[in-house]
């Protein structure tokens, strides 16, 4: 066999294997989407198992502390706040069927349409889109918690893959790493290292930063004397993950219930008044402190990213869209920058 | 029936691991306690090269250094195809790659089958990180042998320094014997 032919046939052999890989994944994709939240979750708690590491202790023992004290947590959260947020909910419920609800929104559906007439805004009808994704929302809620089997699936497998990645992770790296070829062993460790370097600091800082806005957000509206201040400031926080649309996310939903709980406008300015505050200290004090900019990405880029991730993946291709552009424009880099100097040609 | 209790009290020989044997040799880790060893050994990439392949060429990005196991490899100049040096077991080469970037200054050609071990920049710094004490240590060490290496190569340059002075003076006066000059 020539030497042209033997290439077209690895290749092609390469292609092959790399659909299978494809096709194998998505249908095992619950699966797969399982590890990427464990993967994450255990990536975002590297260091902090390191910094155990490094007074003194075992990777065994460091992992075990850190999940007696994230179940601890847990537990606490539980016994603190699933009251509160039960509660809440309740009271969700009960503004929808008081009635006080509707008028407000009849009224601000009136303004919208005499206003932004102009813009094509006509036959909202918020209530009955309102009515509606609640009565969605609720049955697969419902659909989900009867899925109990799939619930305990996950909350039992998510923990043990995070417990044995964060245990024995750097040795399952090493062990990958050994099936690489001579040839780009070199550059597939400086690779790993960049993307290490680069993501590691953006996700960390991100998880940090929701975390901050999240309690900050609580913080807010429960001066504000807010009802359901913990399950729309901890949605703020999650959905302060989100790049650039994540922040009007948040806020919007806690301006829709603060409507729908007190039948007014005054509340939802003081929200809206609120989240504005959370994110100019978002910006101005917390994110130059805790985010790295080290995916330095165009922001119509990452616009586009977390678009594209949505259509495709939903809230976790929205969530991973900017970290998985990362990890594509380091390989991209870095294979451009060693094409030469490792001599792949 | 001495023989009985000899083998029932006969002290356990533990086996050692290879590599850790091997890299007790390296001046580097020789001061590292047993856990100490194991816990480098956790992070160092074991390699098998073949005869004639090439473990990393001149100019490429430095990421770490690599200590022989077993085998022989040629440390080589490339536009000149200059044979530096030829290191066999234990020995190592490599090692400024776990300071900085800069490109490796030579060729390094497995001469032999080789089974090399790899110490990576990246995972000295893991370890600089979650163990402290054992990377200063380590780089303590590889301060040391760099030190001495260049205290080496500065009485090397004052002695060719000296020679290149006597042989500038031999030919000068060669020169004034001769009546011609030198550029």
């Amino acid at each position: 066999m020539s030497r042209q032919a033997q290439q077209w046939l690895k290749l092609f052999l390469f292609i092959a294997a790399a659909t299978l890989l494809v096709i194998f994944l998505v249908s095992i994709g619950e699966l797969v989407r399982l590890m990427i939240i464990a993967a994450l979750l255990a990536y975002i708690l590297e260091p902090l198992a390191s910094f155990l590491e490094s007074r003194g202790m075992s990777r065994t023992a460091a992992t075990s502390i850190i999940f007696s004290g994230i179940l601890l947590l847990t537990v606490i959260f539980v016994l603190l706040f699933l009251p509160l947020v039960t509660a809440e909910v309740h009271s969700i419920q009960r503004g929808v069927k008081s009635g006080q609800a509707e008028v407000v929104i009849r009224n601000l559906e009136t303004v919208l349409e005499d206003k932004l007439g102009f813009l094509g805004v006509q036959n909202l009808n918020l209530m009955d889109r309102i009515h509606q994704a609640s009565v969605e929302f609720g049955n697969k809620l419902f659909n989900y918690l009867l899925n109990i089997v799939s619930l305990v699936t996950n909350l039992v497998i998510i923990p043990f893959i995070i417990f044995f990645l964060l245990k024995d992770g750097r040795e399952m790296k090493k062990n990958l790493v050994r099936l690489v070829p001579n040839r780009f062993f070199e550059f597939t460790l400086n690779l790993l290292h960049k993307m290490d370097q680069q993501l590691g600091n953006y996700l960390r800082g991100q998880f940090l930063d929701a975390l901050l806005v999240g309690l900050l957000s609580i913080t807010a509206l429960w001066i504000l004397d807010v009802k359901f201040f913990v399950l729309i400031g901890a949605f703020a926080g999650l959905a302060n993950l989100i790049p650039y649309v994540g922040p009007i996310a948040g806020a919007v939903p806690a301006i829709a219930i603060a409507i729908m709980q007190s039948g007014d406008f005054t509340l939802a300015v003081y929200i809206a008044l609120a989240f504005a505050i959370v994110q100019l200290i978002d910006n101005t004090l917390i994110q130059p402190l805790v985010v790295a900019k080290t995916v330095n990405m165009h922001p119509l880029v990452v616009m586009s990213v977390v678009i594209i991730g949505g259509k495709f993946f939903g809230i976790l291709g929205m969530l991973l869209s900017v970290p998985a552009t990362g990890v594509i424009k380091v390989v991209v880099q870095e294979s451009i920058t060693n094409f030469r100097k490792y001599r792949f040609t | 029936m001495d023989s009985f209790w000899g083998n029932i009290f006969r002290p356990r020989q533990k086996k050692e691991d290879p590599i850790i044997t091997c890299l007790k040799r390296i001046p580097i880790f020789e001061n590292l306690n047993r856990r100490e060893l194991e816990a480098l050994e956790r992070i160092i990439h074991e390699r098998v090269y073949k005869p004639g392949e090439v473990i990393f060429h001149q100019g490429d990005a430095g990421v770490g250094m690599y200590i022989i196991e077993k085998g022989v490899v040629q440390i080589i100049y490339e536009p000149t195809n200059q044979l530096l040096a030829e290191l066999t077991d234990g020995e190592f080469f490599g090692e400024l790659a776990l300071l900085d970037e800069s490109p490796r200054s030579a060729t390094a050609l497995a001469k032999t089958e080789c089974k090399m071990l790899g110490f990576f920049q990246s995972d000295l710094f893991g370890l600089l990180e979650r163990d402290p004490r054992l990377g200063v240590k380590i780089v303590l060490e590889l301060a040391r042998i760099i030190g001495e290496r260049l205290k080496h190569s500065n009485e090397q340059i004052s002695r060719l320094r000296e020679e290149v002075k006597q042989l500038k003076e031999r030919l000068g006066e060669g020169d004034e014997q001769t009546g011609t000059t030198v550029a």
